[in-house]
């Protein structure tokens, strides 16, 4: 699945992980992600993230 | 209900928002310090850089709180908290009332009492502003002195190399980052930064910064002279607890909180690095979110959310230099067995227990390997024998690794 990477802090959102801290399961795709979801390192809402 | 948020960092613009979705009805007010609205903090390195500009790390555009009925009120610092009347005093005069309060005031650069520390040249790096002040100071100067070899120094130091000449970081432990790294890996960083034309200096203390007028040159306590036009401190943050320290609020460290993120006085909560929970004040991100989210539920419905700590990320980039630290990273005693691989610039180093199972990982470079070693942390499955070996040479067969794998057995 479809990585995405954050363009202020450089995370990456990677669908095979999830993110545990915010409650997403593993095999979530990014674009599945609510929309209050933010990077989990700098706080950078979805539309600051971009494909890989 | 009005609920009243001081200040809009990422704790207390998390708390608004989280507040306006619990609440649709309630009186959201949100006090903010600086003249601009929120920005991303960790974004700021590459704006000093010059890479980007403020506005590619200001997530949300001007009509973002009208939007959600929040009052956003910025260039407004709170100036002194009466608890009895449930008031705070505004720097501009104004008195705000407030049914709940959140105190997300952040944290504030550490100054240490450096003679000449006032200087003019002499900065610490925390907001935009501070950005702004150092690339105008930069202007026609060359040479700069970075004092703190924590992440916040690297990276600083790094992102001025952009625009000065000769950046040198000064650092009193004996290697960088000595919360993250062991001494093998502290020196691979250093030389890695070292090409990048970063130069540490380990183990030293400033003994004055001088100048006339402005800032020239740093003494250190050996007696050596280092020219400086520019000096930036980076020796660390501290909560900022003068407001609630003056009100009578319980503070330690940081503002004390219990784990529904409330204060010792009823209806004041605290989130983010201004907050100490269970002795710690966090101050990283994702801390100050989850801290946020808690205490914006029990502002709105009292006791119905529970913090339970944040595990800190392991992955971490300075200076363009990507780190990974896993577990315990420097065991102390017991009976661990390390695993080591130093090749150019790149550092692995595993802790396995008596039965082979990761227990910790330094990684510096082995990009490739990073998720794996999650991985194999997490299942905790025994690895086997010259894993280390086989695990980077089936990644680059040229490279010699088991010429430099060491393997040491720890003893008490």
């Amino acid at each position: 699945m479809q990585k995405w990477e954050c363009t202020v802090c450089g995370w990456i959102y990677d669908p095979a992980k999830g993110d545990p801290s915010q409650g997403i399961e593993p095999g979530t795709a990014f674009e599945d992600l609510p929309d209050d979801w933010v990077c989990p390192e700098c706080g950078a809402p979805k539309d600051m993230f971009q494909p890989l | 209900m009005r609920y009243v948020i001081v200040s809009g960092g990422t704790a207390g613009v998390a708390a608004a928002q989280k507040l306006r979705a619990l609440d649709p009805a309630a009186s959201i007010v949100l006090i903010e310090a600086e003249p601009i609205p929120y920005y991303l903090r960790p974004g700021l390195i590459d704006v000093l850089a010059g890479k980007k500009e403020l506005a590619e790390i200001t997530p949300y555009s001007r009509d973002w709180s009208e939007k959600r009925g929040i009052e956003y009120r910025l260039t407004q610092a709170a100036v002194s908290l009466d608890l009895k009347r449930r008031e705070i005093l505004l720097s501009s005069g104004k008195i705000v009332p407030y049914d709940r309060l959140l105190l997300a005031l952040g944290a504030e650069p550490i100054r240490p009492k450096i003679p000449g520390v006032d200087l003019p040249g002499v900065f610490t790096l925390r907001t935009a502003a501070d950005v702004e002040r150092i690339r105008t100071w930069s202007a026609g100067r060359t040479r700069a002195v970075v004092l703190g070899g924590g992440w916040l120094g690297l990276e600083a130091a790094h992102a001025m190399r952009n625009f000065l000449e000769e950046v040198v970081i000064l650092d009193r432990g004996p290697w960088p980052l000595p919360r993250q790294l062991d001494r093998e890996a502290g020196e691979v960083l250093a030389s890695l930064l070292r090409e990048k034309g970063l130069e540490i200096l380990r183990e030293t203390e400033v003994a004055e910064i001088r100048g006339t007028g402005e800032v020239r040159e740093v003494l250190l306590s050996s007696g050596k002279v280092l020219p400086a036009d520019l000096v930036l401190i980076a020796v660390g943050v501290r909560p900022r607890v003068g407001l609630a320290k003056d009100a009578g609020i319980l503070v330690n460290k940081g503002i004390v909180v219990n784990e529904f993120m409330e204060t010792s006085v009823p209806d004041v909560y605290a989130a983010g690095d201004v907050a100490e929970w269970q002795g710690r004040v966090y101050g990283i991100v994702p801390a100050a979110r989850e801290q946020a989210l808690v205490a914006a539920q029990n502002m709105v419905e009292p006791g119905s959310a529970r913090y339970q700590g944040t595990n800190p990320s392991q992955r971490l980039k300075v200076a363009g230099v990507e780190l990974l630290c896993l577990g315990e990273t420097q065991p102390e005693g017991g009976r661990l067995l390390e695993e080591r691989v130093r090749d150019k610039g790149q550092y692995l180093k595993l802790i396995l227990d008596q039965e082979r199972r990761l227990r910790g990982a330094i990684v510096l470079g082995f990009l490739d390997l990073m998720d794996d070693l999650e991985r194999l942390f997490r299942e905790e499955v025994s690895l086997p024998q010259n894993f280390i070996a086989r695990l980077t040479k089936c990644r680059n067969a040229e490279s010699d690794f088991g010429r430099f794998a060491a393997h040491k057995r720890r003893k008490r």
